[in-house]
């Protein structure tokens, strides 16, 4: 029924997590960095299920589920924190962000 | 299927880079989930429905709800990427990106355009072996070992070992075959590839190897379930079935029952006894001109034979009965529960030469796995192996609950900053400052200064 191997899966993960890593290094919005990192944990996730189908074990599907509990705990946190820096300061540019230098 | 493939990832790709270079961070985010969609729909592709609709309800729905919440809730739709100081950071990222891409991506490619795929899960096959053999004859047989072997439980120490061979490629030897002990509890099938083998099976009794005493090919169809049957056949010699088992769920409210007979010189009747279930036989008189009341489920199965039954859900008090209307083997009160997919073997018990033989229903419940990736599938995973990861997980949600809410009250910033300008005044406040508050009187202004000081003021007073 499935005549594609995990080749392909693997190179779009690929893709995908380096789109999201260009988005960390690249945007300045700190929401939309957020979004980046939620776009590398799907490849990655992407690429734990593909690994999975071709293993027959169900064990990667279940890393997934756990990637995607943390990313959900991460997501309501990082976006807590956000909203309070955005009252603070106006901004949520993470240029601006760097009282913790030095 | 290649075309569905290339089309959504395309997709993905393309959703992935709209969402890096707009401006409007809420169409970032609509292009976010555009994109999540996609790996849904890979998830599907991937034979992961169950993770497929947690990615949808989970990432599309909440996490990107959350998103356009905050973004909506902050105005911070245009915020734009300014200073355009740390630009070259972007420069070198995107160079450092493709670098890895090229590094990667080009070794996997050419691996997928030149070697030959390996059967995908959907082209296999499950295979047991289930060793209905009496363990008292057993012992006769001479040894082999090939592949696995097991020990029979009890007094006896005969295998039954089984390997299996690729019959297209002769030398290669396929380890982790399945196998069965007739006499305890089920390991369940094995998985292997489809296609077509050639199954030796052999007696070991633990101490030297001999040849196979027995050779059967064996075609392995894809999504097909097999049991290999070794038992003693009428004539009294070794003997494989095949049987394809149905692994397919049962009517709903039903169990599936199968039986096989291994019993060699009788022809068993399954059959529903109602209250009677302490009798040696179906008879009502020693003359047998009447049976007592009973319900036949499956009748007169000969040697080696097999049938199944569905049942309803309920308690049964069973019955095996061989052609004599003698009871072999009673199932007091059997519990028959939805969903379940039993094989029962008859097999006589060894025993002492003389006196009455006895029998025993052997039980193979094991029903293959559950579909790979079904939520039956990963919730047994999940809640068995892996307990205590999903208690952490869930302390961990119960934290960042508690986080959030104290992130967000409403005015925990402004209060945190007034206690922090408060300490500092009452550090940095002078000691008459404090007096005057206490005493209500203004001790800074001049008369009351020139009291506490003892200046030149205070000789003009007198």
């Amino acid at each position: 029924m499935n005549p594609i191997g995990v080749e392909p899966y693997i190179v779009l993960s690929m893709v995908l997590f380096l789109l999201g890593a260009l988005g960390v290094l690249m945007r300045r919005n700190a929401i939309l960095v957020f979004m980046s990192v939620e776009l590398m944990l799907n490849s990655a996730n992407l690429a734990l299920v593909a690994f999975a189908r071709e293993w027959g074990q169900v064990n990667g599907h279940v890393f997934v589920f756990f990637v995607m509990t943390v990313a959900a705990a991460e997501v309501a946190v990082g976006l807590a924190l956000i909203v309070n820096i955005f009252r603070e300061r106006q901004s949520i540019n993470i240029d601006d962000l760097q009282q913790m230098q030095g | 299927m290649e075309w569905l493939f290339l089309t959504v990832s395309f997709v993905a790709v393309l959703a992935a880079a709209m969402m890096l270079t707009r401006q409007n961070a809420v169409h970032s985010a609509l292009f976010l989930i555009v994109n999540f969609g996609c790996v849904a729909f890979l998830y599907l592709m991937l034979d992961a429905p169950f993770l497929a609709m947690v990615q949808v309800t989970v990432y599309t729905g909440a996490i990107m709800v959350l998103f356009l919440f905050v973004i909506m809730l902050l105005g911070a739709e245009t915020t734009t990427d300014s200073s355009g100081r740390m630009r070259w950071l972007g420069l070198a990222g995107s160079g450092v990106a493709i670098l890895l891409l090229l590094i990667f991506a080009f070794p996997i490619a050419s691996d997928m355009l030149a070697e030959e795929k390996p059967a995908p899960l959907d082209a296999r096959a499950q295979l047991r072996v289930i060793n209905a053999i009496p363990a008292g004859d057993a012992e006769e047989f001479t040894v082999m070992e090939m592949g696995f072997a097991m020990p029979l439980a009890g007094s006896v120490s005969a295998n039954v070992a089984l390997d299996a061979v690729d019959a297209t490629m002769p030398d290669s030897r396929i380890d982790g075959v399945a196998y069965n002990d007739a006499r305890e509890a089920i390991r369940g099938y094995t998985a292997l590839d489809a296609g077509e083998y050639t199954v030796i099976v052999g007696v070991d009794d633990g101490s030297y190897v001999s040849g196979p005493i027995f050779t059967k090919d064996l075609v392995l169809s894809p999504d097909s379930a097999v049991s290999l049957v070794v038992y003693e056949n009428e004539q009294g010699l070794v003997d494989v079935t095949v049987l394809t088992d149905d692994i397919s769920a049962p009517a709903v409210g039903k169990m599936r029952l199968t039986l096989f007979n291994a019993v060699t010189d009788r022809q068993v009747s399954l059959v529903d006894v109602g209250q009677y279930t302490a009798r040696r036989s179906l008879c009502d008189d020693s003359s047998c001109n009447s049976l007592i009341p009973h319900r036949k489920l499956i009748e007169q199965l000969p040697a080696g034979g097999r049938a199944s039954l569905e049942l309803e859900e309920g308690s049964y008090n069973l019955a095996f009965v061989d052609q004599n209307q003698n009871v072999l083997r009673t199932l007091a009160e059997y519990q028959a529960d939805r969903g379940r997919i039993e094989t029962r073997v008859l097999v006589r018990e060894p025993g002492v030469p003389g006196s009455q033989a006895s029998y025993r229903a052997a039980v193979f419940s094991a029903i293959g796995v559950p579909a790979f990736g079904s939520p039956e599938s990963v919730g047994q995973v999940l809640f068995i192996e892996y307990l205590l990861p999903v208690m952490l997980v869930g302390m961990l949600l119960l934290v960042a609950l508690i986080g959030v809410i104290v992130l967000a009250r409403p005015d925990a910033l402004a209060q945190a900053e007034r206690r922090r300008i408060n300490r500092r005044r009452r550090v940095n406040r002078p000691l008459v400052s404090v007096i005057s508050q206490q005493t209500g009187a203004d001790v800074l202004s001049g008369d009351y200064r020139a009291k506490l000081t003892g200046g030149p003021d205070n000789g003009a007073d007198q």
